[in-house]
């Protein structure tokens, strides 16, 4: 199976940017202040997840 | 309309290019993506009394309060005591960051600068490979601005670097993740600004209490992102504020989460293009601070594009003054201090109890790197060892 990719839940995300200058893909852009992952590029490497502060980013559930 | 620079992101960074480089006769615009200058503030709000000389800002609206020094806490609580002047750039005054942007700001648009909010900038403008703007999303309106200089002040998540060819992408190692509260109803010590070591406390960073008043003070950490998992700074902020009657009893007027780099310094010019403030990495790895970083950048990079606007010439190797004066301005200093952070981070609590014992009786006004090793080895003799690569630093 795939590993998730990273999602970010935009009810918590603060828009501190963290996560997007550490993604090694530059797959994260700061959308109307939310951060935002294109699935395409996400090579599911985990470091957004464990660099956000808050605990905002999760691997994307299954169906 | 086509302008000399433009200039994407209006921290103090971005609005001090501006305002520098307007006072010069430059016709400059900058592009704001949030519809405030300075809001929300994603910073601790800490800046050194040298801020004053740049006059960037005007009046004391900014100003929260004044600080005499800082006070650091040793993993087992032992306290070394700094006056200001000692204490680095971060420790002067506590700012309303959100009033000290708007103020450096307005700064700006006094010299003559255009600034455009709501306004996302989302590539460049090229015409074969020279740059010769920006695209833009001003609402819903897609624009293009163009401008013989394109200068990148947006913040931590640089994006305009990476567009030019610069790798700006921090490793986790070069990464502070942060969260603060504003707490209010606490007790606090307005005098000081406390910051708080330890791995248990906040692995590769450290706890911060900047009081903005006797009752109200910014408390926050950062975590080294590599040391981090999913949510820690938070968690340990909130076990840190639960451990401490003081700050416990305190309710949150604001919350934030922040990001902080403390990786050396990128490229910062690229063709027609240049980067400053924390795009460009000017921050001390140290402490994390790049408010002084930032302005000076900004005022070095204003003056190279007076110049090249002047001269009508605009190539790299005409812009790179900019990059050859932050070098010798504080170039060197951030790559020391990268170095420092280095050997800090291998530090464990022991070592830094051992050399917090050491210094808590230490006159620092005396400082010298002599007096400082005889005050450390006297007590500690073991120290002389594990300090001995910051002594090589200290005397080469």
């Amino acid at each position: 199976m795939e590993k998730p990719k990273a999602e970010v839940d935009p009810k918590k995300c603060l828009a501190c940017g963290g996560c997007i200058s550490v993604c090694p893909q530059d797959a994260i852009t700061m959308q109307s202040s939310k951060a935002v992952v294109d699935k395409k590029q996400c090579i599911s490497c985990t470091i957004c997840i464990r660099t956000c502060p808050i605990g905002a980013i999760h691997g994307e559930a299954y169906a | 309309m086509k302008y000399d620079a433009v200039i994407i992101g209006s921290g103090p960074a971005g609005s001090s290019t501006a305002r520098f480089a307007a006072e010069k006769g430059a016709k400059v615009l900058i592009l704001e993506r949030r519809a405030e200058v300075g809001a929300p503030v994603l910073c601790g709000e800490g800046v050194g009394k040298i801020i004053d000389d740049f006059n960037v800002l005007e009046g004391k609206k900014w100003i929260a309060a004044n600080m005499d020094g800082a006070r650091i806490f040793a993993p087992d609580g032992t306290m070394i005591k700094l006056a200001a002047e000692m204490a680095g750039d971060e420790t002067g005054y506590v700012v309303h960051r959100d009033l000290f942007d708007k103020e450096i700001a307005r700064g700006a648009v006094k010299k003559g600068a255009e600034l455009m909010l709501n306004t996302v900038a989302t590539g460049l403008v090229k015409e074969g490979n020279k740059i010769t703007g920006v695209q833009a999303k001003h609402f819903d309106e897609d624009i293009e601005i163009e401008a013989d200089i394109v200068v990148g002040a947006d913040g931590v998540e640089s994006k305009v670097g990476r567009w030019a060819g610069i790798n700006t992408t921090l490793k986790p190692y070069d990464l502070e993740t942060c969260a603060q509260y504003t707490l209010t109803n606490i007790e606090c010590d307005v005098g000081y600004c406390d910051f708080y070591l330890g791995k248990n406390i906040a692995p590769g960073g450290y706890v911060w209490v900047f009081p903005k008043g006797k009752d109200v003070a910014n408390v926050g950490i950062g975590v080294l992102a590599s040391l981090s998992e999913s949510g820690m700074a938070l968690k340990l902020l909130n076990k840190f504020i639960s451990e401490h009657p003081e700050l416990k009893k305190g309710q949150p007027i604001r919350f934030l989460a922040g990001a902080d780099p403390v990786g050396e310094p990128t490229e910062t010019v690229k063709d027609n293009l240049l980067l400053v403030g924390d795009a460009a990495r000017h921050v001390d790895p140290i402490t994390g601070g790049g408010l002084i970083s930032s302005v000076h950048g900004g005022k070095l990079a204003a003056e190279t594009i007076a110049s090249a606007v002047e001269q009508q010439k605009f190539d790299e190797e005409t812009l790179s003054t900019y990059e050859e004066r932050w070098k010798n301005a504080f170039g060197k200093k951030l790559k020391r201090n990268y170095v420092v952070k280095e050997i800090l981070l291998e530090m464990e609590d022991k070592t830094l109890n051992m050399l917090a014992d050491s210094l808590k009786d230490y006159k620092f006004e005396e400082l010298s790197t002599l007096s400082i090793v005889k005050a450390l080895v006297g007590k500690h003799p073991t120290l002389l060892m594990k300090l001995k690569p910051l002594l090589k630093l200290a005397t080469t």
